[in-house]
């Protein structure tokens, strides 16, 4: 009898521990269904006043995406509904203006789909890594969000409304990725930050305006890159300059170079171009220089010059073009990163570090005397592969034909 | 004893996780504080203690064939003193279990489940190791069977995966400041790789006794190879800013992106880490279970299972005030304790045993030999 009591009593208490454990599986405390979050697609920076900062947020309006994709809802025929819509808080830092931007959402902050970060001119200006703290530390914030810089207020890049892409903050975020400029994710920021060179370029955003018959449309263009060093923006680089670090960091791609031969007029195109870039640190007792080694091939897309590239001799005078055409974007903007800005961000110091770790080691904190004066060589080789689906310019067979 | 018995295979098999597990998230941020960009080089230097470990492990169980060090060591060093050296052995191994389940729970809570309460994911986490270990030996090797591939193959894919980040030339330069900031940088690891003493507590189950001492070097070796490629693809990605981070696993499993769309598979490696700390959970819950009941000369040990999981549960709180402070024990005290109590004690006791067994034989062959006389 009492050999079965307690054979009940087992059962039971499994039985027990079972339904118990169905509280569990759920994970009631952090239940998050989709329609209780506020997803950012992007967020702003900027200075506010003496100590406080403003954080604006872009916010995907779900209720939106599916009203335009239905071909009967919306009754502004025709008329783009917005897909986002920006709020903004000011605070001390990005946690408190956070918490009341919270405070105005009646749906959960939600970080984890925000692929861009904006950093004001000003705040740049005054320092970042208080800002890149909180994005690092928190756990939702990713790693892979592009950060970028902007002139003028961040926030109003937010604003901007966009006619292929869903937000303006999905149009930087496919700027980015077609690699015309610098890819910088939170990642890279942080690495080129805490690396030996402590310096870092991030894309400049600026806001253009595109007169229409009706009204003005605006919106953000990749201008440049600002130049970061340590935890202050120092400096602007151009578009053109930048195009120079791209070649120095192996990172272009779809890419067109465009140059002129001599005394010959007329341009010559090519497209697609391809590098293979070694940067080779070379120490000569007090001599410190880097070797830019560039070997690259491109193929004519366009040849608006007197010159018949199927000629090999003509070949040769288009390569020398194509060869002293890189080396003056490249000459051009080491010449002023070393000299003007003094800021590494062309990763020299990484170069040195590797190659000559003892060395390194006693100019480790003097590297922004040293930086500028590294003299560097160049061993450019360039050369033309194929030249399309046509052989000589048109305008040549235009001139035989006559004759 | 009940006739126990658990393949060689099944031992490689719990042992694995049960070492890569806790080792894979935090390696490489403990090993780089030391070594910087050689990171890599300390699992090498660390498995040193794991194959000392194993070593010892196995020459103790050739010595004495059906018992656990709880057992063997009143044989050698006599009753009372070996009764000490069990509880030291048990109160450690109660302690460690306490502390994975306290930084498995920090993990899910500071990374997953953000609102739930520490206690919930502790229990359900204590809970079903019990059921698991109420199940016995047996039960554990074939869940592990089970689990192994779902351990292993996202950690394999996880590599694959992230192969177009790889910056290789992170690694240079190599042995920048000599030998010693990689050996500093195993001191961690090595605390983890002395654990391989709980081989010791599977060896007398085993049904091939003879492939036991060759598993368990080869598992060894497996988990160093896994630690030196973990820290390799950690370092590949985040370069030098791997020693700041708390989880470098989860920041560079979050960092896949493919196509565009397969992105965000940091859920991949928080199911890694719940598998393996699973099993890992499991084995010490066992090890103490089983330790307890022998050195309390119980026959069965499962009525001990639920007041030893409480007892779990309770010291996963008491273990640490924070998650700093677990980091600080790590990396401070843990290496010290783990080495001293799993590798530099058995090693003494081998070296009793050692001679005592040759003084015993040559007596023997004293006796022997005055009887012929």
């Amino acid at each position: 009898m009492p050999k079965r009591r307690s054979h009940f009593i087992k059962k039971f208490l499994i039985f027990i521990s079972f339904i118990g454990s169905i509280f569990l599986l759920s994970g009631c405390w952090d239940r998050w269904e989709t329609n209780d979050i506020a997803i950012v697609t992007a967020t702003a920076i900027d200075k506010k006043g003496d100590n406080q900062i403003e954080l604006s947020l872009q916010i995907f309006i779900p209720k939106a995406f599916g009203m335009s994709s239905s071909p009967s809802g919306g009754a502004g025929g025709g008329a783009v509904k917005e897909l986002t819509f920006v709020i903004s808080q000011k605070g001390v830092n990005m946690a408190d203006a956070l918490s009341k931007l919270q405070a105005e959402l009646p749906r959960k902050i939600f970080w984890g789909q925000c692929k861009v970060f904006i950093f004001g001119e000003k705040i740049a200006k005054e320092g970042i890594q208080d800002h890149l703290d909180f994005l690092l530390r928190h756990p939702q914030p990713r790693e892979r969000a592009y950060m970028f810089v902007s002139k003028g207020k961040a926030k109003h890049i937010l604003e901007l409304q966009s006619r292929l892409e869903r937000s303006s903050a999905e149009t930087m975020r496919e700027l980015v990725d077609l690699e015309i400029g610098l890819k910088v994710t939170l990642k890279d920021l942080n690495e080129m930050l805490t690396s030996e060179a402590q310096a870092a370029a991030l894309p400049y955003l600026k806001t253009m305006t595109e007169k229409g018959k009706k009204k003005s449309f605006q919106f953000p263009k990749i201008f440049g890159s600002a130049v970061i060093k340590k935890d202050q923006m120092v400096g602007y680089i151009s578009q053109r300059e930048t195009r120079g670090i791209l070649w120095i960091r192996d990172e272009i791609k779809s890419y067109t170079v465009t140059f002129e031969p001599e005394e010959k007029k007329g341009n010559i195109s090519l497209n697609p171009v391809t590098a293979k870039v070694d940067l080779i640190p070379q120490i000569n007792g007090v001599n410190w220089s880097m070797l830019v080694k560039i070997q690259t091939e491109g193929t004519v897309i366009q040849n608006n010059s007197s010159l018949d590239t199927s000629n090999l001799s003509n070949l040769k005078v288009v390569e020398k073009a194509f060869q002293d055409g890189i080396r003056k974007r490249v000459e051009f903007v080491i010449e002023k990163v070393q000299n003007e800005l003094r800021a590494d961000i062309l990763g020299f110091a990484k170069e040195f570090h590797r190659e000559y770790p003892k060395q390194w080691r006693k100019v480790e904190n003097r590297w922004d005397e040293v930086f500028p004066k590294v003299k560097i060589k160049y061993d450019i080789k360039a050369h033309i592969r194929k030249e399309g689906y046509i052989n000589k310019p048109m305008k040549f067979r235009i001139e035989e034909e006559k004759e | 004893m009940k006739t126990v018995k658990i393949s060689s295979l099944q031992m490689a098999m719990l042992m694995y996780p049960t070492i890569v597990a806790t080792a894979i998230l935090s390696v490489p941020n403990l090993t780089a504080t030391y070594a910087n960009q050689d990171l890599w080089i300390s699992p090498i230097f660390a498995s040193i203690i794991g194959f000392l470990t194993v070593f010892i492990s196995v020459r103790l169980h050739k010595l004495y064939p059906e018992k656990t060090v709880i057992q063997f060591s009143e044989q050698i060093i006599g009753r009372i003193p070996g009764k000490i050296l069990g509880l030291a052995f048990l109160f450690f191994y109660i302690q460690s279990t306490g502390g994975i389940t306290r930084s498995y729970a920090e993990f899910i809570v500071s990374s997953f489940l953000f609102q739930t309460p520490i206690i919930v994911v502790i229990v359900s986490m204590v809970l079903l190791c019990a059921f698991a270990v109420y199940g016995g030996l047996e039960v554990l090797g074939r869940i592990t069977q089970v689990l192994f591939p779902l351990f292993f193959v996202p950690l394999f894919l996880l590599i694959i995966l992230l192969s177009p980040e790889y910056e290789f030339s992170n690694i240079f330069p190599i042995l920048e400041r000599g030998l010693l900031p990689p050996i500093k940088g195993a001191v961690v690891p090595g605390g983890w790789f002395s654990e391989f003493f709980i081989t010791i507590f599977l060896l007398p189950f085993l049904a091939d006794k003879k492939k036991g001492s060759k598993y368990g070097i080869l598992t060894v070796f497996a988990v160093m190879i896994t630690l030196v490629v973990v820290n390799l693809i950690v370092l590949f990605i985040l370069g030098n800013t791997t020693s700041s981070k708390t989880y470098p696993l989860m920041n560079i499993s979050r960092y896949i992106s493919i196509a565009d769309f397969f992105e965000n598979l940091e859920s991949v490696t928080m199911a890694i880490w719940i598998l393996g700390t699973f099993v890992k959970i499991s084995v010490f819950f066992y090890v103490v279970v089983l330790g307890t009941a022998q050195w309390l000369n119980i026959e069965d040990y499962r009525p001990l299972v639920w007041p030893i999981g409480i007892l779990i549960v309770e010291f996963s709180f008491w273990a640490v005030p924070s998650s700093m402070a677990f980091i600080h024990y790590e990396i401070t005290a843990f290496p010290f304790y783990s080495v001293t109590i799993q590798t530099i004690i058995p090693l003494f006791l081998l070296g009793i045993a050692f001679f005592r067994n040759k003084n015993r034989n040559r007596n023997k062959k004293k006796e022997t030999n005055s009887v012929y006389k």
